[in-house]
């Protein structure tokens, strides 16, 4: 019995059935929140104003933390429905105040910051992709797998309050291919 | 079950599908103009489009200037034309159409950051594609939206190639969209990564950062059999691509440009050529100082001898920096430039820098006819893609 009780968590779900259909197995998984001892989200230095970075970067080291696997390929996916619409509606506003946006709003206006920041501090190399869709998410990782642009692949799902309701969450999955694939055969190298 | 040692050493992993992968119709907005007409004749005629912006309020910017269309054209509608054109160009029925899936490279929905939170998860991109492919005749699923900053369009180019290669789809339309707007204008102002000096001026000595420009653009990517079934002609096969990851910084390429590099041998190794087998690179060339000594240092890496013949331009000096949509609008460039038989110029070059050598198109188009040409972006979070097309 944990301490703190696990809490539901529907992207999880989702990553984890969109796995399964890509043909994909699921090494490790984790979520935010995934106990209700979690409150805020840590914050991010050099990110700013929105919760959407700081997210990835929480369920992701809680699945890297302690992995073994530095000499493996790994592409980072990240699916998000909206991007980070809470950054998106800051800007907005200070444009149409007349006022200049904090530099800082720069380096995050896109997903692929955070990407940045999480393959520099896990020496992830694979390939950054950011998409809109679960599915389409899983099969972009899928491949990228079947094609060795990586060995492994890990996919956040972001859902900021705006489209999940009550608060802010997000969740991750480490998908490798399954070890028995047949591969087609190939041309090239 | 995960990989075991004897699995992992039995089984190489194939790099590509063996199927082949070719472009049967392109169609493109630029601020050159509607069309690939109007593309073609601005990139060679090697004048700049930038020019100071009227299309939102620059007052409180520290730079005024960008590559744009005159007037404020709506972005789903553009995308949608050039969709309609490119299926018209690869000659697609309405049934054809009717199977064929969407990937579409935005930076958002327009309308997102302004809506009312209670209407914003309905502004999705994904709704956003949605509408231009049902406008567009395209099918409603297997839709995918890419929003991965510069690499948005080309990382969804290599994607199709690579699910087409496979035998996984026989057609997708990929398409991307950016034109200037006051949000993004704000942020790169922010960002102090725009040119002061109103050029970009890539690769060169004195280059002050990079300029926005509109780009939207469709290309119909399909298995050479399904369109030889159909006797459609090919204007290039998508002979190979590379994607990979820096894994250095959020916002800056690693300065040797090893995750460059890694793209470009991938993207040849998948063509089955060798350096010198290219006949152009169409560099991603920001114009910005980092970007541009790190790219030179992955070309170097990875193209060995070829780096002193090899013609390399950068157009973002001559259309901008269409965000999102610059891999397809660069990709459509390197095809028209390639099948003209004129190569673009690297325009704004002021002076050689020392970390930045390479056989730079200079002063006029050059006339060649490569036979494979590279196109290559790069993008925050350290995204980098490699597409090389071979001409027929």
């Amino acid at each position: 019995m944990t301490v703190s009780s696990p809490v539901a968590h529907p992207g999880l779900d989702a990553l984890h059935a969109a796995a399964v259909a890509a043909g994909l197995t699921v090494s490790s998984s984790a979520s935010w929140p995934q106990s209700q001892a979690d409150g805020e989200v840590p914050a991010l230095a050099g990110f700013i104003d929105s919760a959407f970075s700081p997210l990835v970067a929480e369920v992701a080291g809680r699945i890297l933390r302690g992995r073994d696997g530095q000499d493996r390929v790994t592409a980072v996916v990240v699916v998000t429905a909206l991007g980070d619409v809470t950054s998106a509606t800051r800007v907005a506003a200070f444009v149409d105040a007349g006022r200049r946006v904090p530099p800082l709003q720069f380096f995050q206006s896109v997903p692929n910051s955070v990407v940045g920041h999480l393959a520099a501090r896990w020496h992830l190399t694979g390939p950054v992709a950011c998409v809109t869709g679960t599915a389409a998410g899983m099969d972009v990782a899928a491949q990228l797998i079947e094609d060795a642009d990586a060995d492994e692949a890990l996919v956040v799902r972001v859902d900021l309050k705006v489209t999940d309701g009550d608060r802010d969450r997000a969740a991750a999955v480490l998908v490798t291919g399954p070890a028995d694939r047949e591969r087609p055969g190939a041309e090239g190298t | 079950m995960t990989d075991g040692p004897s699995v992992a050493a039995a089984t190489v992993p194939a790099r590509r599908g063996t199927g082949t992968v070719v472009v049967t119709g392109a169609a493109v907005l630029s601020a050159y103009g509607r069309g690939s007409d109007a593309l073609l004749s601005g990139v060679l005629s090697g004048r700049p489009a930038f020019a100071p912006v009227d299309r939102f309020d620059v007052g409180a910017r520290r730079v005024g200037v960008a590559a744009t269309m005159p007037g404020s054209p709506d972005l789903r509608t553009e995308l949608t034309r050039v969709v309609r054109e490119a299926c018209d160009e690869a000659g697609l029925s309405s049934s054809d159409r009717d199977r064929s899936p969407l990937f579409v490279a935005v930076h958002c929905h327009p309308e997102l950051a302004r809506a009312a939170e209670v209407d914003q998860p309905s502004l999705g991109p994904e709704a956003f594609a949605r509408a231009v492919a049902h406008a567009s005749g395209l099918a409603q699923q297997g839709i995918r939206c890419y929003i991965s900053a510069c690499v948005a369009a080309s990382t969804a180019i290599a994607d199709a190639s690579a699910i087409i290669a496979r035998g996984h789809a026989d057609r997708v339309v990929v398409a991307g969209g950016y034109l200037v707007e006051s949000d993004q204008f704000a942020l790169f102002d922010a960002g102090r990564v725009l040119a002061d000096d109103g050029q970009v001026r890539p690769f060169s000595a004195g280059r002050r950062g990079l300029l926005l420009g509109d780009g939207v653009g469709a290309v119909v990517v399909e298995s050479a059999e399904f369109a030889r079934a159909r006797q459609a002609v090919p204007l290039a096969r998508m002979a190979g691509w590379g994607r990979t990851g820096d894994a250095y910084h959020p916002c800056q390429p690693h300065p040797a440009g090893y995750g460059l590099a890694r793209a470009v041998t991938a993207a040849l190794q998948r063509a089955g050529i060798r350096p010198e087998n290219l006949g152009y690179v169409n560099a991603h060339g920001s114009g910005t100082g980092q970007s541009d000594a790190a790219e030179t240092n992955a070309l170097r890496r990875c193209l060995g001898d070829a780096i002193a013949t090899v013609p390399v331009s950068s157009t973002k000096s001559l259309h901008g920096q269409a965000l999102e949509a610059s891999g397809v609008l660069e990709l459509i460039v390197t095809m028209l430039a390639a099948r003209k038989g004129n190569l673009p110029v690297n325009a704004g070059f002021l002076g050689a820098d020392d970390g930045c050598r390479l056989n730079l198109v200079l002063g006029d188009a050059l006339a060649a006819t490569p036979e494979y040409a590279m196109s290559l972006n790069a993008a925050f979070g350290g995204a980098n893609t490699a597409l090389v097309i071979g001409l027929p």
